[in-house]
């Protein structure tokens, strides 16, 4: 009897067949409780591309894509959250005024570039202060009421820009706005306060999505609604259960998006997530190790597979350097000599990991960085780290503890195994204190917190400026590392006031320098992991620093199904 | 009997009233609101601001004025909205229930058309293959842990058969074959873990009737073996099991946070998870009153059917 697919695919499995591997399954259970496989040896190069190059063929109109999600947003309104459960969406139903470039358009995963997305054009004054915004013109909000296809015009900016800035989450960035000016309907003039040579890049960030005053003034919060200019119509978001996007047939990129619904499926469970791809109820997901993969290709031997290559890590050991013992330098080095790193790349992620470190490499040199490039204190030298250790006055080593939350199974391994090596190593003691997100989080955010952290930086906005200037100066509110060294305060002031790309990177490289020399941050290592998908799909790569299935989501725009 | 109901309903009220205190203070306990976790992590909120919501929200309030205010609302049965996503929790609570009701229901119909037949075949047949076989399926329900057995079944749907449940949810009354299908996996999970305790109590307590002298007497008559077994020993033997199974109710809704992840299903479990994780206080309390009120009312349901099984029971 065949069995019915989610979109009508008619999978053949007899009932002759069905009987036989329901006896089967039954000693499968039992076999799997009794005997695990091993897991892969630890690799050092994986055998999936790293960029998978847009389609040469012309694209295909319609169809439904579907992908299984970790993710469920708590609630729509861009001004609350910053969550992925949001912007794994937001992005396709609302536009930016600025864009990175989708898959199709770079040229390799690395590739930065911005384009325009509502904007036209832009430019700024030569002191970085005053940006000028030239809108497309002929665009419309979604047919949707109150919208009805109202024209989108440089009020709504202005609207929208202010509304950040009066409350929520984005505050700190929109308050950077002195003033904005409205010259005419398709051109906005932004007045910053100080001068920074990345507003439009702010602006890019996925999180800068533009939504509409009417839904604002008639309900008072965004919780609910969500209408905005992009290429889908939000139809559907039932909380805990799916996402259903429909193509907006009057997008102002004619001819785009090209598959008719996307429908995310909140599914929270891993195994679960893995399953539904297996039986083609999941386009394409995310999974994080090669022997993952391996396991998919089992049963999906045409599946296709993009190596991600993370160029920054969120996670690594926060310190309260601005107490003691943590507030000398020689302690904090020692703690990185005397922690393997590469060990954890090789144990807990497979060899398909990375060293780990703050500013995406991306920004300051080409390719990924070496061992050898963190400098004398990132190298692991136990007996080194032990006399400098000595050195700072602790010859037996101290107490202290460590609090973190698991974002994720490999983390707590990675936690007892820096526990194991600062032991071994220094004699220190570390009290690990295993936590539930909310206790974590709000003792992590008060950054009143002693000893360590298992600290991260969130993912939400990624340019140079955020990466340096807004987790690294000491006055910034997003400084949850406490960093607090005049050097990296000015060399991060002077970054965002560099207009030159090339003296950007030089000054980005002095900040990351300056970091590893003074462990300001002591990253660690964190998987690559993969996007897989199904033979079908078109254009879906991901880029640096922007999942498809995550803040990369407006990339769907382009994606279209080749079946 | 009527007397002995109203006894119970207003014993029922301090039960309540200790439950009460126990979840808002347990909430309160815990570091860390839901403020903090909607509006922190982007690092930019200030204290200011984070206070002023507070206020809004009347988190800023003293405990007693919170539980107060709780209570009434609870009492006037009007539960007010949850705080992360400014849903009135009734709608909420109008979502999820009838996904953990399908699914416990299916689970204890599942359970129990497992476990009275092997457990009585068990019994009949006692110290043959039978009978171990039904004890090896009783322990392992006791021994397979929910998320063990969900995970695994899940996953080898997939394997071998190409198929796993439809994800999400379809209502019963929208696509009732959907929703069989999206049902009949996770309520055959849980009912088998449901159906453990359930078969060796009715194999222990069918076997001691079998033992008693109007069963002989039965059998003596000429009786045949299904009226024996079924109307005259299983019908007595059925008080232990009542019990077991009403004080596995509570077990069931616990197992149905873990197969409600697995299985995608929205439901109570998910819902309540999701709320403490993100300290959605008005949401966790509602949740715990609502279960409570369940499990009290089923713990009278059970001692109400005892009379109906043995009619000497009687209630004062």
């Amino acid at each position: 009897m065949p069995t019915q697919g989610p979109k009508g695919m008619h999978r053949g499995v007899s009932r002759r067949q069905f009987l036989r591997r329901a006896g089967g399954t039954a000693v499968g259970l039992g076999a799997l409780a009794l005997s695990r496989p091993p897991r892969a040896a630890a690799q050092s190069t994986s055998p999936y591309p790293e960029w998978i190059p847009a389609s040469t063929k012309t694209a295909k109109r319609g169809g439904t894509l579907t992908r299984a999600s970790a993710w469920d947003p708590p609630v729509l309104d861009p001004r609350l959250t910053q969550s992925v459960g949001l912007y794994q969406f937001a992005g396709l139903t609302s536009n930016r005024l600025v864009r990175y470039v989708f898959p199709e358009e770079a040229s390799g995963p690395v590739d930065m570039a911005l384009k325009g997305d509502l904007a036209e054009s832009w430019t700024s004054s030569p002191d970085y202060r005053i940006w000028t915004f030239k809108l497309r013109q002929g665009v419309k909000w979604q047919n949707v009421a109150p919208l009805n296809g109202r024209e989108f015009t440089a009020a709504d900016v202005k609207y929208c820009f202010e509304a950040f800035a009066k409350e929520g989450v984005q505050t700190f960035n929109f308050k950077e706005i002195e003033g904005i000016e409205t010259p005419d309907k398709y051109t906005v003039r932004l007045h910053m306060q100080t001068p920074n040579v990345f507003v439009a890049h702010s602006l890019a960030e996925p999180i800068a999505v533009i939504f509409p005053k009417e839904i604002l003034e008639e309900d008072g919060d965004l919780k609910k609604r969500q209408i905005g200019t992009g290429p889908y119509i939000l139809k559907e978001h039932t909380r805990k259960v799916r996402v259903v996007l429909q193509r907006n047939p009057d997008y102002w990129d004619k001819g785009r998006p090209y598959v008719d619904e996307y429908i995310i499926l909140i599914t929270p469970d891993d195994a679960t997530r893995k399953a539904a791809f297996r039986t083609k109820q999941a386009d394409f997901i995310w999974t994080a190790s090669p022997s993952e993969v391996e396991a998919l290709r089992k049963t999906n031997p045409d599946l296709v597979a993009q190596s991600y290559h993370n160029t920054w890590v969120p996670w690594g050991v926060a310190m309260a350097q601005d107490k003691p013992p943590f507030n000398d330098v020689r302690v904090r080095r020692a703690f990185a000599m005397a922690i393997d790193r590469q060990k954890q790349v090789d144990t807990v992620y497979e060899g398909h990991g990375i060293l780990g470190w703050g500013v995406p490499y991306i920004y300051y040199q080409d390719k990924r960085p070496t061992a050898e490039q963190f400098g004398p204190w990132w190298q692991y030298k136990p007996a080194e780290a032990k006399k400098l250790l000595a050195e700072a006055g602790h010859p037996n080593g101290f107490s202290t503890t460590l609090f973190y939350y698991e974002y994720f199974p490999q983390m707590t391994s990675q936690v007892q195994l820096v526990q194991a090596e600062l032991k071994k190593n220094l004699n220190v003691d570390v009290k690990i204190t295993k936590m539930d997100y909310t206790t974590y989080y709000g003792r992590y955010a008060d950054l009143k917190w002693e000893g360590l952290c298992w600290g991260f930086q969130s993912g939400h906005a990624v340019g140079v400026d955020e990466r340096t200037y807004q987790y690294m100066h000491s006055k910034s509110t997003k400084n949850f590392f406490r960093v607090n060294d005049p050097q990296i305060d000015e060399l991060t002031v002077k970054l965002r006031q560099t207009p030159d790309p090339k003296e950007q990177r030089v000054i980005t490289k002095k900040i990351v320098d300056r970091e590893y020399d003074q462990v300001a941050r002591l990253w660690m290592p964190y998987d690559n992991g993969f996007i897989v998908a199904q033979p079908h799909m078109r254009n879906h790569a991901s880029i640096a620093l922007r999942r498809t299935d995550g803040y990369g989501s407006p990339h769907i725009t382009r994606v279209w199904l080749d079946k | 009997m009527y007397k002995y109901v109203l006894r119970r309903i207003f014993l029922a009220v301090p039960v309540l009233l200790l439950s009460s205190l126990i979840v808002f203070g347990l909430m309160r306990v815990m570091p860390g609101d839901a403020l903090t976790v909607l509006m922190g992590e982007s690092g930019n909120i200030g204290e200011k601001e984070l206070a002023k919501v507070r206020k809004d929200l009347r988190l800023d309030l003293p405990y007693y004025q919170q539980y107060g205010l709780w209570l009434w609302q609870m009492v006037s049965l009007r539960p007010g909205d949850s705080l992360l996503t400014g849903e009135p929790i009734a709608v909420s609570l109008g979502k999820a229930i009838p996904v953990t009701l399908e699914l416990a229901a299916l689970a204890m119909i599942l359970g129990l058309a497992l476990a009275i037949p092997i457990g009585v075949l068990s019994a009949t047949r006692q110290d043959t293959a039978s009978d171990y076989a039904g004890r090896v399926v009783a322990v392992s329900g006791l021994s397979f842990p929910d998320f063990w057995l969900g995970t695994l079944v899940i996953t080898f749907a997939a394997i071998w058969f190409h198929w796993i449940p439809p994800i999400g949810y379809t209502s019963l009354w929208d696509s009732p074959w959907r929703n069989l299908q999206q049902f009949l996996l996770p309520a055959a999970v849980l009912g088998f873990r449901l159906s453990a305790a359930t078969m060796r109590m009715t194999r222990s307590t069918v076997l001691e009737v079998l033992r008693e002298d109007y069963v002989r007497t039965a059998w003596a008559k000429g009786l045949g073996g299904r009226i024996v077994v079924y109307k005259h020993a299983l019908k007595n033997a059925l008080i232990p099991v009542v019990t077991v199974v009403g004080g596995q109710l509570g077990v069931l809704l616990a197992g149905a946070v873990v197969i409600e992840t697995i299985f995608a299903l929205p439901g109570m479990g998910r819902l309540t998870v999701e709320a403490i994780q993100y300290r959605d206080y008005p949401v966790v309390q509602t949740n715990v009153m609502l279960v409570a009120a369940i499990l009290v009312s089923l713990n009278l349901a059970v001692d109400l059917t005892y009379a109906w099984l043995d009619p000497r029971i009687r209630y004062r």
